[in-house]
């Protein structure tokens, strides 16, 4: 059996900024939170996220969690 | 130019952890900045290399001006 320990957390923000005029492509802004708690839970961080969207004038598109774990033989 | 909100709390080793936003909205509205910061204390899910977030430390606005020089 192998586990996996969590080492590593980053919360993004992914923000609308609009729809490119020449490609037509919708254009998104990344803001990275790093140094996030391994224990941190999706409540916690989705109510930060929310508390940050009305500072900024983007709109929030999506809110995302970014793990990285150590897997080892137990 | 370029704004950015500066959210600055203090650690448990007493130094100053910076969070920037993009694009703030004006006029700053102080008590959303507030509420905002008070809940990133109250998660406590972020952290730092000195610890946990402890304080609110301060808020500010800061524009960045870009002038470029022609070069002949």
């Amino acid at each position: 059996m192998a586990t996996a320990n969590m080492v590593n957390s980053t919360l993004r923000l992914i923000f609308s900024e609009g729809v490119d005029a020449i490609s037509g492509k919708e254009v998104f802004k990344t803001k990275s939170f790093s140094n996030v708690k391994t224990a941190a839970t999706a409540d916690q961080l989705y109510a930060i996220s929310i508390l940050l969207e009305p500072l900024q004038q983007r709109l929030l598109f999506k809110i995302e969690r970014n793990d990285s774990s150590e897997l080892r033989q137990a | 130019m370029a704004k950015k909100l500066e959210l600055k709390f203090e650690n448990q080793d007493g130094k100053v952890v910076t969070y920037t936003l993009d694009n703030p909205v004006e006029p700053v509205d102080a008590v959303a900045v507030q509420a905002a910061m008070d809940g990133i204390i109250t998660q406590n899910a972020f952290t730092s290399s000195g610890g946990d977030l402890v304080a609110k430390k301060s808020a500010r606005i800061v524009e960045r001006n870009v002038l470029d020089i022609e070069l002949v």
